[in-house]
């Protein structure tokens, strides 16, 4: 199959748009912005670019990302590490953190979702998405109600904000969720997996 | 086998990265991770220059020998400023002997150095009975200067979108050999209290 030119360029060149100052200090002069749109974004572009990586490429890493195991552990650290207030605080004020996230964030949480998720057993798969709901709705109450600023850069109102957006997002999330169940929708399996049988036989 | 290999040498790499970014799991939020730093290794504070509520220059090295209560705010506040001011205050009454005796000093730091001129810091002061002999209300005289104490404190301030600021509030106190030795929240100030209660009673044993 033969990969375009454009599906990896673009990502890229978003990542890029976002990088540069204007844009990252929009996004980060909010916690909700950062956190919600930032974050999230980068996350994204690191999806997008794993979709793009060479076949070839994605046959040498198999290997060592059975089942996608490898590729969600490294997922799961870094969603634990980026979750620490410390962490967000301190890319705001050391470079080396930003840097760090903007790396970080698209390939190890991205690109590494990108490869493994659709490997993952459904078991698996339903456990984490369960985990990353409950995530969302503690998070979101324990922001609603804490009295105490959790980041140095950010205002405790806008921290309020943050929970009932999670809230809200959780809640919407679980609606859609529910009702899937109860019609019987089934996840459709993606596009790289059908393309490359190679891939999903080692499920 | 590989994967294996490589799982757990990612979860290994993983479990470090958290437990060196918390300090062994004690630090979560960089106010905790601050306040930690600066207990476990205590740094000499840069001899600064400010100005106080009489417009006269003082220089930090001036109070070497004794404890210094540092605390930050600014003039127009109406939160955290007021609360740390206030156990500033009380701190002038019960330490009122340590004081006397030239064995410890209490600084109040503008970072509103354009709006906080002398004559605001001495009304501010009127506030909280602040005589302003061994409580000194002082403001940064440059701009790189402020920028300094600030990042040397790890002080945090942000505009609130109402005109004024959000700011990290605490007392940090200096010790007599010009080293910042601890960092309490305002919610500590008991802990303060204790704090500085053990610290001069033991300097007054090493004098004999």
């Amino acid at each position: 199959m033969k990969v375009s030119r454009r599906s990896w360029y673009l990502p890229c060149l978003i990542w890029g748009l976002l990088a540069l100052p204007p844009l990252r200090h929009v996004l980060e002069l909010s916690m909700i912005t950062h956190m919600l749109v930032q974050l999230p974004l980068l996350a994204f572009l690191g999806w997008w670019l794993g979709q793009a990586f060479p076949e070839k490429l994605k046959r040498r890493i198999a290997p060592w990302n059975r089942w996608g195991i490898s590729g969600m552990v490294l997922v799961v650290a870094t969603v634990l590490y980026w979750m620490l207030p410390r962490a967000l605080d301190a890319a705001i004020s050391e470079p080396i953190f930003e840097i760090a996230k903007f790396i970080g964030i698209p390939l190890f949480i991205g690109t590494a979702l990108s490869l493994s998720w659709f490997q993952l057993n459904y078991i698996a798969r339903g456990v984490l998405m369960l985990e990353f709901w409950a995530m969302f709705m503690r998070l979101g109450w324990l922001y609603v109600v804490l009295p105490d600023r959790l980041c140095a850069n950010y205002l405790l109102g806008e921290q309020r904000i943050l929970g009932r957006a999670l809230l809200i997002i959780g809640s919407i999330w679980a609606v859609i969720w529910t009702l899937r169940i109860l019609f019987g929708v089934r996840w459709k399996k993606p596009k790289i997996l059908a393309s490359n049988p190679s891939l999903s036989e080692k499920n | 086998m590989r994967t294996l290999f490589l799982s757990t040498l990612l979860a290994i790499a993983g479990l470090t990265a958290l437990w060196v970014g918390t300090d062994g799991g004690r630090a979560f939020t960089a106010e905790t991770a601050r306040r930690l730093e600066v207990r476990e290794h205590p740094k000499p504070v840069p001899n600064w220059h400010l100005e106080d509520q009489n417009a006269k220059t003082l220089a930090l090295s001036d109070w070497h020998g004794r404890y210094v209560v540092v605390d930050f705010i600014y003039t127009s506040c109406t939160s955290a400023c007021l609360t740390l001011s206030s156990g500033m205050g009380n701190l002038q009454r019960e330490f009122e002997k340590a004081l006397d005796k030239d064995r410890l000093r209490l600084l109040s730091i503008s970072f509103d150095p354009e709006k906080d001129t002398p004559e605001r810091l001495r009304h501010h002061f009127s506030h909280f009975s602040g005589e302003g002999k061994y409580w000194v209300a002082t403001r940064p005289t440059h701009v790189v200067e402020k920028k300094a104490i600030l990042d040397f404190f790890k002080v945090t301030v942000i505009p609130d979108g109402m005109g004024g600021y959000t700011h990290t509030a605490g007392y940090h106190v200096i010790n007599p050999q010009g080293r910042l030795v601890a960092i309490f929240g305002v919610e500590e100030y008991s802990k303060l209290q204790d704090y500085l209660t053990i610290a001069l009673a033991e300097g007054k044993s090493n004098e004999g």
